[in-house]
């Protein structure tokens, strides 16, 4: 089990502008790629993910462009969002006002054109895909320095730049294509031929269906595998069945009931990477005649919920219980004690709060489509007298319900949230607890932690940030207004085939649950 | 593709007659169907009384995957083992009787219902209602199922009330076309003309004349549907818009078990899938039966 | 004749109309494709400018008659997802869907005719159960559960065939055989009883009593007249195979056109599924034509009955 631990020191640590300048010594060393790698993708291929320049902001489209495009700055390994790629340092002013990268110097696109400062400046002008209207906002002007080196100057200190900017499953403007190529094909055609400066090239594309990739000689890392093949099997057995059958080399999304046997196989390694975070909301518990309201009855429904046993039987023990509902890989995200089960306890709360038989609720309605986890929480819940039922949604219609707010989830209701959004903590509190989040609508509302939320956003002092950001994190989970449950396991598999010690070697981001940096991945002859 | 002419368009009404039809109708009766249907209709009622355990919360002290009671490490108090959730599988099945029953028998009657209906509409009426129901009747064949099926989960939430009316929705268009060629010729019928001519309004016409004759072949139609809606029902759940868990309808158990096929946990799969097969195999030697006793010329339906 | 052809061609248009209202009524009715392709944190403005974008927030009137507009044209629109023309992506897996079908209608009319014939001939006999006995394991047996047994069995056990995907003919077989399994049992089912029919009309009887030889007589005369049914239904089963083998391609990952729709669906891809449809409906409407034609062709009586 991997067991990360790595504080968010990050922002005081760009404010005295440090950056990363060391170029690692193996850069130097060539490597002729070969073999070929297959990867088994867990539902269909949209084209629109090999286009940065329209990020959806979901952990999905990262798993694409890490292999085809790069960005100045990303994610990678253990490191949050300043780790070097096209630019080979960065610095953000001391007021936050503007942040300066210097490119590396000899990189090209796939078309042999070289990465200027110009296209860096076109695809932030560019972007037009998640948090556009963030950067577009806060964006006074760019300014060319000289031909390496370009400085984004803001309007007002903007402390979650480099943040957004680096993290590659959140937003992408900091993701450089060519602009020649791009206004030359125009943006349709570029997400059906998509020329970056990755590590890959992209060969062939049927839409939906295989992404055929090659090393790209260019590349200013070394490239260890000749030819990677993305192919998508919606069926999580048939993909079990391509690993055991050497199909595949890697094989994403292994279900709970398939990890046992996968565990067994033969030169398989099971990647179980940490992913969202799974949490209880009440919807509309400030209405005093909800249930509830009364934080003894929250209280006591966490108290009710067996972590670990959900832990053990939904990902066969491989997720992790923890305190927070926000995850730790993102920055300002605080620890908290495992919370305990104790039915007794909990009994004893509903007592307390005038429940001594227990009560009704009439939904919970899981994250599609982890219903066994709705199931495994009313079975845990009846033992304490809370008897509810399952509600089931299509993912979409889920998603529009959730937008819809209170008159969506009437009478008396729980909801579980599976979630997982890099960056900051703050997207975690804009989009599932803020009164009118995109997510949390009119169904949470905690008034003075919005008002500490809003101090927060306009504070442009670190340390204040950083208090506030932990005080409403306690005040959150301290009152129980949602209950976190555990934090999931999206189980992959290594097959074989691929040079790997250990699962980390091939899955080492921390904060994506996809196998990039993928240059590094060998397979053997 | 087939002539009426020759068929008998009412049967004798005389007492001897009845019951000598029904003598030879219990001689002919298809028996094994009739135990099948008749122990999962009785499984169906009586589920409370039969199953050990409720069907949809884990049974205390089981674990997940315990094999059937002839296997090592199984055990006699779960003789079919438990699912993933630790669930004892034979009471799911039972109370699974009820609701693949109560699915396959709805959806067919639901599917009859409007297709019965459309199909004497359009042939009787005739004129542009025959027209449009025709065409729609047509079109329909290329609406996918499952758009309807998160159609109607958005617009009313998910229940398995929600199911019978989209494999309804699905299947009625066989009716409407048969019944539709059916009531074409008996429109041409003597008996038909004459109390048109005798002043019958329409609907009277329909209810004396028209629904009589076609129920026969209504009926074996539906015969032939239930088991094709229950196995609907399986390939709904399978992408997800099913009959919503924790209900155990055998379709939805078979849907969800499907990955420990590959695992080795065979009983999740292929009890639910008996259990299937078997109520396919009554309602359809059911149906060859009815068949036999309600159309003798065995016509393509 | 040519009246008869040019009243169904019309009745074809009204299909495809009411086809094309329908699907855009109710695609658009379950849900706004703009949440799901959007991020768990996206702000309202992210929003509304994807749904600008795509011209979703004009109103359903105006969007239907751009889409009627386009599809007149021979467009069918792009698709959210895979910005493409929606015809293009059609078409570039038509081929795939095609040897599908092919294969499986294939393998439907060698299991189901054969059995159907014996069953028919040789009524109540052994033969005819087993054959109602396979006929009813093609019934019974879900295309997904057949699916993951064929994959078990034929791909980890004994290693004979790939699991999923596109590529030579051992790609094709282990699909074609779950697809085809389904209606093979109904060609079964239909070939007997429409053997049954022929061999019980007066014109087979009056074969016999003329002393042909058995074989003559069920091969030549009630085979022949027994088979236009038969194929009909496997037009109409191919179109359907073609064009919604959902579950079979889903199960073994089949570049075809059902995933397209079954994932253009769960998007909320809105002209990608209109488009499917849309070309679905022109395939059965022009089977279905074809058919009445060549009934009508055989048997005059029906272009004045129709």
């Amino acid at each position: 089990m991997r067991h990360v631990r790595f504080r968010v020191f990050a922002v005081a640590a760009v404010l005295v502008t440090v950056a990363a300048t060391a170029l690692p010594t193996w850069s130097q060393t060539k490597v002729t790629p070969k073999g070929k790698l297959t990867l088994a993708w867990h539902a269909g291929f949209a084209s629109r993910w090999l286009d940065p320049q329209e990020h959806d902001g979901t952990a999905t489209p990262d798993n694409f462009f890490t292999a085809i495009h790069d960005g100045l700055i990303k994610n990678q390994g253990t490191t949050l969002y300043d780790h070097p790629a096209l630019a080979e340092k960065f610095a953000v002013a001391p007021d936050a006002k503007s942040a300066t990268f210097t490119l590396r110097r000899g990189t090209t696109f796939h078309n042999g054109d070289p990465v200027t400062v110009q296209d860096v400046k076109f695809s932030y002008e560019n972007y037009r895909g998640a948090k556009a209207d963030v950067f577009k906002n806060r964006t006074e002007r760019i300014e060319l320095v000289d031909d390496r080196t370009v400085r984004f100057v803001f309007k007002e200190p903007f402390l979650d730049f480099a943040i957004l900017f680096g993290t590659a499953n959140v937003t992408a403007p900091g993701w450089v294509v060519p602009e020649k190529y791009y206004k030359q094909v125009g943006p349709d055609a570029f997400k059906q031929k998509p020329v970056g400066a990755g590590p890959y090239k992209l060969v062939r594309q049927e839409p939906g269906v295989k992404i055929e990739l090659e090393a790209f000689d260019g590349y200013y890392r070394p490239v260890h595998t000749k030819h990677l093949v993305m192919v998508a099997v919606p069926e999580a057995a048939t993909r079990v069945a391509m690993l055991e059958r050497g199909e595949a080399d890697i094989v994403y999304n292994i279900p709970g009931p398939l990890i046992p046997k996968v565990s067994k196989m033969p030169g398989v390694t099971l990647a179980p990477v940490l992913s969202g975070s799974f949490f209880l909301e009440f919807p509309g518990f400030q209405d005093p005649k909800n249930p509830f309201h009364d934080k003894r009855v929250r209280e006591a429904v966490s108290l009710a919920i067996d972590r670990r046993a959900m832990n053990e039987a939904e990902t066969a023990g491989m997720g992790k219980v923890t305190g927070n509902w926000i995850n730790d890989d993102v920055q300002y995200a605080i620890d908290w004690p495992e919370f305990p089960r104790n039915v007794e306890k909990a009994k004893q709360l509903l007592r307390e709060a005038g429940y001594p038989n227990g009560f009704e609720f009439s939904w919970i309605t899981p994250l599609p489509t982890f219903y066994s986890r709705g199931e495994r929480i009313i079975a845990q819940l009846r033992e304490v007298g809370i008897r509810g039922r399952l509600q089931t949604m299509e993912r979409g219609i889920f998603f529009q319900k959730l937008r819809g707010g209170m008159k969506e989830f009437p009478g008396i209701q729980m909801i579980l949230h599976g979630v997982r959004i890099a960056g900051s903590w703050s997207f975690w509190y804009e989009a599932y607890f803020k009164c009118g989040g995109a997510n949390s609508r009119d169904r949470v509302c905690v008034k003075d932690l919005d008002a500490k939320f809003d101090r927060y956003e306009k504070s442009i002092n670190a340390a204040e940030r950083k208090k506030l950001a932990e005080e409403i994190q306690r005040g959150i989970l301290e009152n129980h207004y949602l209950v976190p449950v555990f934090r999931h396991a999206f189980v992959n598999a290594i097959g074989p085939r691929v040079t790997a010690q250990k699962w980390q070697d091939i899955f080492p981001t921390i904060t994506t649950g996809y196998a990039y940096p993928w240059e590094d991945i060998k397979v053997k002859e | 593709m087939s002539t009426i002419a020759t068929r008998p368009v009412v049967a004798p009404r005389t007492a001897s007659g009845r019951l000598a039809r029904f003598v030879k109708a219990a001689r002919e009766a298809p028996l094994v169907a009739i135990v099948l249907l008749g122990g999962l209709v009785f499984m169906a009622i009586f589920a409370e009384l039969i199953a050990p355990y409720d069907p949809t919360v884990p049974v205390p002290g089981a674990t997940m995957f315990d094999p059937p009671f002839w296997m090592e490490g199984g055990r006699t108090t779960m003789i079919l083992g438990s699912d993933f959730q630790g669930r004892d599988v034979l009471s799911r099945l039972i109370y699974g009787a009820r609701v693949s029953l109560i699915v396959g028998l709805m959806g067919t009657l639901v599917a009859g219902g409007i297709g019965t209906a459309l199909g004497i509409l359009a042939g009787y009426v005739g004129g542009w209602v025959d027209q449009i129901i025709m065409r729609i009747t047509d079109a329909w064949l290329a609406l996918p199922a499952i758009v309807f099926a998160i159609f109607l989960a958005a617009m009313i939430g998910p229940s398995m009330w929600n199911i019978i009316i989209i494999l309804g929705a699905v299947y009625w268009t066989r009716y409407a076309r048969v019944i539709r060629g059916e009531v074409l010729s008996l429109r041409e019928r003597d008996f038909v003309k004459l109390a048109e001519i005798a002043g019958a309004s329409r609907f009277r016409v329909i209810k004396r004349h028209i629904l009589p004759n076609v129920m026969n072949t209504a009926t074996v139609l539906a015969s032939l549907t239930v088991g094709v809606v229950i196995i609907a029902e399986a390939s709904l759940s399978f992408l997800g818009v099913g009959v919503p868990p924790p209900q155990p309808a055998w379709g939805l158990m078979l849907a969800e078990a499907r990955p420990t096929l590959m695992a080795g946990q065979w009983w999740l799969t292929v009890f639910p899938g008996v259990c299937i097969l078997l109520i396919v195999l009554a309602t359809q030697l059911f149906g060859d039966w009815l068949r036999v006793r309600l159309d003798p010329q065995q016509r393509n339906l | 004749m040519t009246q008869f052809i040019v009243r169904r061609i019309l009745y074809s248009i009204v299909t495809l109309f009411i086809l094309s209202g329908t699907i855009f009524l109710v695609v658009r009715m379950t849900g706004d494709p703009v949440l799901l392709l959007a991020e768990a944190g996206a702000s309202t403005e992210d929003l509304d400018r994807v749904r600008q974008q795509w011209g979703l927030d004009r109103s359903w009137p105006v969007q239907y008659l751009a889409f009627m507009e386009n599809a007149v044209r021979g467009e069918l629109g792009k698709s959210f997802n895979y910005r493409m023309p929606v015809s293009e992506l059609y078409f570039e897996r038509l081929p795939n869907s095609l040897i599908l079908g092919l294969a499986a209608t294939a393998i439907s009319l060698l299991v189901g005719v054969p059995a159907g014939i014996v069953s028919a001939v040789k009524v109540n006999s052994w033969w005819d159960n087993a054959a109602k006995g396979i006929g009813l394991l093609g019934l019974s047996i879900p295309g997904f559960w057949l699916g993951l047994v064929l994959i078990l069995v034929f791909s980890v056990w004994l290693r004979w065939l790939p699991t999923s995907g596109a590529g030579d003919w051992r790609h094709v077989v282990m699909p074609a055989v779950a697809l085809g399994w389904y209606f093979a049992a109904s060609m079964l089912r239909l070939t007997r009883s429409s053997m049954l029919e022929v061999l019980g009309s007066e014109y087979i009887k009056l074969a016999k009593l003329k002393g042909l030889p058995e074989v003559v007589v069920i091969g030549m005369h009630a085979f022949k007249n027994a088979l236009i049914p038969v194929l009909t239904l496997a037009g109409v089963n191919m179109v359907v195979m073609i064009n919604a083998a959902v579950i079979v391609e889903v199960i073994f990952a089949w570049p075809g056109i059902g995933r397209l729709l079954y994932e253009g669906i769960f998007q909320r891809d809105f002209p990608l599924v209109q488009g499917v449809v849309i070309m679905a409906g022109f395939m059965i409407v022009g089977i279905n034509l074809v058919v009445d034609v060549v009934y009508a062709l055989i048997d005059p009586r029906i272009r004045l009955t129709r």
